[in-house]
């Protein structure tokens, strides 16, 4: 597949980005919003993004074709990871869905056309997004919004992170060209000051993914007028209640290993540990012990990326930490692949959280109840975005709300961590909403 | 295979290897499975890892005898000296508030420490029945009694002259004195006579800033030498290693060829020096392995895995250490290429103001 040379990202790698480019570029996609996406209607921007989630799901999509067979040169991502997590998105894209997010968030779904029982929802004329991660999933949502809110959008991808947004846009542009238009697609290296500053400058509204410091660099550098929303780095974890565990171990393993290995656990909602309540039918151990089958299994026919010799030192040397612990304590056990580091489970007895060197290694730690697990967690407390729950239905209400009071966004199903519904409310905000400047217009009382 | 009866017989055997200085592969490899043999046996954190690790089987070459990572020295008692036997404990470096690394020594283990590292410091550093002075960025042993790098230092000190060019407080702290070292060094320079400066990194970086910041230049006799060890730890901003070489030999007016490297850690009793060629070597009684991290496999020549060693100068205590450094493998020897471990960073070149040094 042979990509015209439309957005910054599509320049070769020895032509510099320059501030003037991006002052350009920031002002074209600006008024190109101006005369062509203004004018259009939510219905006809969600049919497109709808049409483009069923594209992107076609085997023979040239798009999707291309994604999988250059994503892992590109991304790292093995083929079947990309597959899996390009799919958990695109299925996700349907106008159903988009519009039910609309209606969430706004109220009504004509609202970002026009005033509708007096309240007129206006998205930013120029959205600067920043990327963090190496999941390209988090961008594919966020240009998804921009859109819906009608905005020109300038995505900034870290360095060598722009592969699959940016055939995510290109897909945009071939579906309706308007459309195209009123994105630019970047990429290069975060904090470097002289390009950053041409796009500060030209955006009403960031939003950005990082870790905190990038995010408060990003802040100070903007000017009060300009909207800023900022993702910090988040953590996640599994929990996983005796009942359940009793009714399925191996169904519950298998669940686990999914979101283990999804995006090779790269993600801020891929779970670093999975909390097992002790004293059941099932022991935590034997839980352990299954999990490390099910993601022996899966690196059959969804294997992990290859690693840097950095990453491989970080799980190697983990392991050799453990094994000597496991040698002198039932209280830790070790599972792991042989000859590789293709995924390793660490049994600890210890409950305090620890946050895995990632890369599909995952601790099993035995907890009583929920209330010890938050105690132990308690040093990532503002950190934790997602708990992927197994729990009885008749359980599940009560230990939502001890989630939720302790601070959780979400609770979702063991197996669904990596997968978040379109109306996932990131971070526990409105991603639409949150972009939206309001317009109302009162009547005569 | 030979059999040793005891620690006693293992260690005249190693002795007489050391002081042979012979690259021998052969009784290398005796040596190792002999005293892997007494290890498993006397040391019991290191038996329950090999029943583990091995199931059942028995190393029949060196490289086969397990390691043990060097944070198992935090957890458990890698010994076989019984508490009454312990007369010095050596701690890794770290922050006060992690836990350090523990060898423990006796007299018979330190003079087999000290026989390791003046064998292989003779002929790589000074010439035999050379007497260097010596200028340490690093205080005597009796201020740092924990840092194996200070006992280097003081072991050195029993052959040649040693100055600690600084000042040690009440509390044992100690600090650097720039000014000091310019006198050391300046008289040294009037009398036309060779002078060894060695220290930490950091500790250089300190004295380069110091001499930077004064306009100070010297000139050091030929024949002078000096000796960089261990990282930074946070002690002081981080200058790659041919940067820092740069700097040493134009502050001091040296060539590369003058200024050495030692890689060593408080698990280990023996030291690797590397040349102007930056490849390190251990003495023939150590080995070095690079293992790829992936597969747990030696690799090949000029490929990058982490560190493994195998001492026979760790008689004590177990003599295959798995390290966290990252290294090139070049041929028999290594280039270091830094830490690999994200979690607990550990190494040697703190202690200016803590009082732990490797």
């Amino acid at each position: 597949m042979n990509l015209p040379n439309y957005f910054l990202a599509d320049l070769p790698v020895e032509a510099s980005l320059t501030p003037t480019l991006i002052t350009d570029a920031c002002r074209q996609i600006r008024r190109n919003r101006q005369q062509y996406l203004l004018p259009r209607s939510t219905s006809s921007i969600i049919q497109i993004l709808d049409s483009l989630g069923r594209e992107w799901l076609q085997v023979d999509s040239p798009f999707r074709v291309h994604a999988l067979e250059q994503g892992p040169g590109k991304t790292g991502f093995t083929e079947r990871t990309l597959a899996h997590g390009l799919d958990s998105f695109f299925t996700q894209l349907t106008a159903e869905n988009l519009e039910a997010l609309v209606v969430q968030e706004l109220g009504n779904v004509n609202r970002l056309d026009g005033f509708y029982e007096g309240a007129f929802a206006r998205g930013p004329q120029l959205l600067l997004q920043i990327g963090a991660g190496s999941i390209p999933n988090p961008v594919l949502l966020d240009m998804a919004l921009g859109l819906l809110t009608k905005s020109a959008q300038f995505i900034k991808c870290a360095s060598g992170q722009s592969f699959i947004p940016r055939l995510f846009a290109h897909s945009i542009y071939e579906a309706d060209s308007k459309l195209g238009a009123c994105i630019e697609i970047a990429e290069w290296k975060g904090g470097t000051d002289i390009l950053d500053s041409a796009a500060f400058a030209e955006a009403d509204c960031v939003s950005a993914t990082g870790s905190d410091e990038t995010l408060a660099a990003i802040r100070n550098k903007l000017p009060l007028k300009t909207r800023f929303l900022g993702y910090g780095t988040r953590v996640s974890f599994g929990y996983i209640t005796r009942e359940a565990l009793a009714r399925d171990t191996k169904g519950l393993a298998k669940l686990a290993a999914q979101d283990v290995a999804a995006w090779d656990q790269q993600g801020c909602l891929s779970p670093h540990v999975i909390y097992v309540e002790a004293g059941g039918k099932a022991t935590p151990d034997l839980f352990a012990q299954r999990l490390s089958e099910e993601l022996d299994a899966l690196e059959e026919h969804q294997p992990r990326a290859q690693l840097t010799t950095a990453e491989a030192a970080a799980i190697s040397t983990r392991r050799s930490f453990y094994e000597v612990r496991a040698a002198h304590s039932p209280d830790t056990q070790m599972w792991a692949s042989s000859g590789s580091t293709a995924w390793t489970v660490i049994f600890e007895g210890e409950p305090q959280f620890q946050m895995s060197c990632l890369n599909r290694f995952v601790y099993v730690k035995p907890v009583a109840d929920l209330t010890q697990t938050l105690q132990a967690a308690e040093m990532v407390r503002d950190k934790v975005s997602s708990v992927g729950l197994a729990a009885t239905a008749a359980q599940t209400s009560d230990l939502a709300a001890q989630l939720a009071h302790w601070g959780i966004t979400r609770i979702c199903p063991l197996g669904e961590m990596q997968r978040p519904p379109l109306k996932w409310r990131h971070d526990g905000r409105s991603p639409l909403a949150d972009l939206i400047t309001w317009t109302t217009l009162e009547s005569q009382p | 295979m030979k059999q040793f009866h005891s620690y006693r017989d293992f260690a005249s055997q190693l002795l007489a290897f050391i002081a042979s200085g012979k690259n021998d592969p052969d009784t290398f490899n005796e040596l190792a499975l002999g005293l892997y043999h007494l290890h498993v046996e006397h040391v019991p954190a290191y038996r329950k890892v090999c029943e583990r690790v091995l199931r059942g089987s028995v190393p029949e070459h060196w490289s086969a005898i397990p390691s043990v990572p060097t944070t198992a020295f935090k957890d458990f008692e890698l010994t076989s000296l019984a508490p009454q036997e312990r007369t010095r404990v050596f701690h890794s470096s770290g922050t006060t508030e992690q836990r350090p690394s523990r060898h423990f020594h006796s007299p018979e283990s330190l003079q087999i420490y000290e026989a390791s590292l003046m064998r292989w410091f003779t002929g790589k550093f000074v010439e035999q029945g050379q007497a260097m002075s010596f200028i340490s960025l690093t205080p005597p042993p009796s201020a740092a009694p924990n840092s194996s790098l200070v006992h280097m230092f003081g072991t050195i000190g029993k052959t040649h002259e040693m100055v600690f060019a600084g000042t040690i407080a009440g509390d044992r702290s100690w600090l650097v004195d720039a000014e000091m070292t310019f006198a050391l060094v300046a008289m040294h320079y009037e009398r036309s006579e060779p002078v060894a400066i060695v220290g930490t990194a950091f500790g250089f970086v300190h004295l380069l800033d110091a001499m930077a910041e004064r306009n100070v230049r010297f000139n050091l006799p030929p024949g002078s030498r000096v000796m960089e060890t261990g990282g930074y730890k946070g002690r002081s901003r981080v200058v790659p290693k041919t940067d820092l070489h740069a700097m040493i030999a134009d502050r001091f007016g040296m060539s590369a060829s003058q200024i050495i490297s030692e890689y060593g850690m408080s698990e280990l009793s023996s030291q690797a020096y590397d040349n102007s060629d930056r490849v390190f070597h251990f003495p023939p009684w150590a080995r070095a392995q690079i293992i790829s991290p992936e597969t747990g496999r030696e690799v090949a020549d000029g490929e990058t895995g982490l560190v493994r060693i195998f001492d026979l100068a760790n008689v004590y205590s177990v003599l295959a250490i798995q390290t966290e450094d990252l290294a090139i493998r070049r041929d028999d020897g290594f280039e270091l290429l830094g830490r690999a471990s994200e979690a607990e960073t550990r190494g040697c070149s703190l202690m200016a103001t803590e009082t732990a040094l490797r």
